[in-house]
C-alpha cells in the first residue's frame, strides 16, 4: 500500500489525455504521410523494376531478332555470290563452246573449198594435159591422121593412164 | 506531489523544482510541484510533434535529412510491428511507434541538465500502461465482437469442455484479471523503476562531486542502454499484447 501513494489520479488522468493529444498529433505528421511515403515509394520501385525488367526482356528481343535479321542477310549474300560465280562460269563455258563450234564449222567449210579447188585444178590439169598431148601427137602424126581418130587415141591413152 | 510521502529520494534539480523553490510558498510553487511531471512530459510532446510536423511539412519521394531518419524510424517500426502481428499490424503501427517516441524521449530526458525523466513517475507509465489496456481490449472487441471477445478469453471453450462451466469461467476470470491489472502493473512498475532507478543513481554520483565523475560517466552510458532497452521491452510487450489478443482472428474468419 505504501506503493500506491506513488500514484496520483490526476497526474495519471493528465498523462492520459497527454498521451493522446501526442498519438493526434503523431497520426496526423508523422504515421499519415510517412506510411503513405513509404508506401508510395514502394509501389513506384517495383512499378519501376518491373518496367526494366520489360525493357530488358524487349532489348533482348530486338538483338535476337536483328541477329536473325543479319544472319539472313549474310546467308543471302553468300548465296547471290555463289549465284553470280555459277552464272560466271557458265557464260564462260558457252562463249568457249560457241567458239570451238564456229572454229569446227570454218574448219569444214575450209576443207571443203580446198577440196573443190583442188578438183577445178585437176580438171583444168587435165584439159591442160590433153590439149597438150594433142598437139604434140598431131605435130608428130602430122596428115597421117584425122583430128577425129587423133582425139580418140589420146582420151583411150588417158583413160589407160588413169587406170594405172 | 509524485514522491512525497515516501522516503525522500535524492534527485537532481530540474527547471520546475528550481521554479518552485524560487516561488517557496506561492500556490504557484505547489502547482508546479503536483504537476512536474505533466509539465515535462509536455515539453517532450512538444519537441517530438514540432519535429514530425517539420520532417512532415514538405514529404518528398527522394527525402532529406529529417525526412530519411523519420522514414527509417517508421519504416522500421512498421516492420517490427507488422513482423509480429502479421499484416493486421498496420492498424496499431502508429499507436505502438507513438509510444516508443514517447517513453524513449522520456527516458532519454532524464539525462539531460534540468529536464526531469517523467516516466520516472509511476503515473506516468501507469497512464501509458492503462492507454495499452484499454486499446488492446477495444481491439479484441472490435476484431470479434462481444460474444466472440468473450469466447476468446475463457479459451474458446467446445465440446465437453463447454460443459464444464467452471474451467471457462475461471479461464475469463484469469485472463481479464491479467487484462485489467497483471499486464498494466508489471508495464508501468518495469518501466518506471529502471528509469527511476537510473536517475536517482545520476543524482547520487552528481552529489559526489569531482570523485564521482567516472561512476556518473558509466552511469549515465548504461542509463542510456537502458532507456533503450526498456523502451523496447515496453513496446514488444505492448505488441505481444496485440498479438495474444488477435491471435485467433485469422482462425474465426476462416471458418
Amino acid at each position: 500500500m505504501e506503493l500506491l501513494k506513488l500514484l496520483s489520479a490526476n497526474e495519471i488522468v493528465a498523462q492520459v489525455i497527454t498521451f493522446l493529444l501526442l498519438l493526434f498529433l503523431m497520426k496526423r505528421f508523422a504515421w499519415k504521410p510517412f506510411l503513405k511515403t513509404l508506401d508510395t515509394r514502394k509501389e513506384r520501385i517495383a512499378s519501376e523494376l518491373k518496367r526494366i525488367e520489360a525493357a530488358k526482356a524487349e532489348v533482348n528481343g530486338l538483338k535476337t531478332d536483328y541477329e536473325s535479321r543479319l544472319a539472313s542477310i549474310e546467308a543471302e549474300a553468300k548465296n547471290r555470290i555463289r549465284a553470280a560465280v555459277e552464272e560466271g562460269r557458265k557464260s564462260a563455258e558457252d562463249i568457249r563452246r560457241l567458239a570451238r563450234e564456229d572454229g569446227e564449222r570454218i574448219f569444214a567449210k575450209a576443207q571443203e573449198s580446198i577440196k573443190a579447188e583442188v578438183a577445178k585444178a585437176e580438171e583444168a590439169l587435165k584439159d591442160k594435159i590433153v590439149n597438150l598431148t594433142i598437139d604434140v601427137a598431131s605435130k608428130v602424126v602430122q596428115e597421117r591422121l584425122t583430128e577425129e581418130d587423133d582425139r580418140a587415141i589420146v582420151e583411150t591413152f588417158i583413160k589407160e593412164m588413169e587406170k594405172k | 506531489m509524485a514522491e512525497t510521502g515516501v522516503a525522500k529520494t535524492p534527485e537532481l534539480p530540474n527547471l520546475v523544482t528550481i521554479l518552485a523553490e524560487k516561488f517557496h510558498g506561492s500556490p504557484f510553487a505547489s502547482f508546479l510541484i503536483a504537476w512536474e511531471n505533466v509539465i515535462f512530459s509536455l515539453i517532450i510532446i512538444a519537441a517530438i510533434a514540432i519535429t514530425a510536423y517539420a520532417a512532415s511539412r514538405k514529404t518528398a519521394l527522394i527525402p532529406g535529412r529529417l525526412q530519411s531518419l523519420f522514414e527509417m524510424f517508421v519504416g522500421g517500426v512498421d516492420d517490427f510491428v507488422c513482423g509480429i502481428i502479421g499484416h493486421d499490424g498496420r492498424k496499431y503501427v502508429p499507436f505502438i511507434g507513438t509510444l516508443f517516441i514517447y517513453i524513449l524521449c522520456m527516458n532519454l530526458s532524464g539525462l539531460v541538465p534540468f529536464i526531469k525523466a517523467p516516466s520516472a513517475s509511476w503515473s506516468t507509465t501507469l497512464a501509458l500502461a492503462i492507454c495499452v489496456s484499454v486499446y488492446t481490449l477495444y481491439a479484441g472487441f472490435s476484431s470479434m465482437g462481444f460474444v466472440g471477445f468473450v469466447d476468446h478469453l475463457a479459451g474458446r471453450p467446445r465440446g465437453i469442455v463447454a460443459f464444464l462451466v467452471f474451467i471457462p469461467v475461471m479461464m475469463f476470470f484469469l485472463e481479464m484479471v491479467s487484462l485489467l491489472f497483471v499486464r498494466p502493473l508489471s508495464l508501468s512498475l518495469r518501466l518506471r523503476s529502471n528509469i527511476w532507478g537510473d536517475d536517482m543513481l545520476l543524482a547520487v554520483f552528481a552529489s559526489f562531486g569531482l570523485k564521482g565523475l567516472a561512476l556518473l560517466i558509466f552511469n549515465s552510458i548504461m542509463a542510456i542502454v537502458v532507456s533503450i532497452v526498456q523502451t523496447l521491452v515496453f513496446c514488444l510487450l505492448t505488441t505481444i499484447y496485440f498479438t495474444l489478443i488477435l491471435s485467433h482472428e485469422e482462425e474465426s474468419t476462416a471458418k
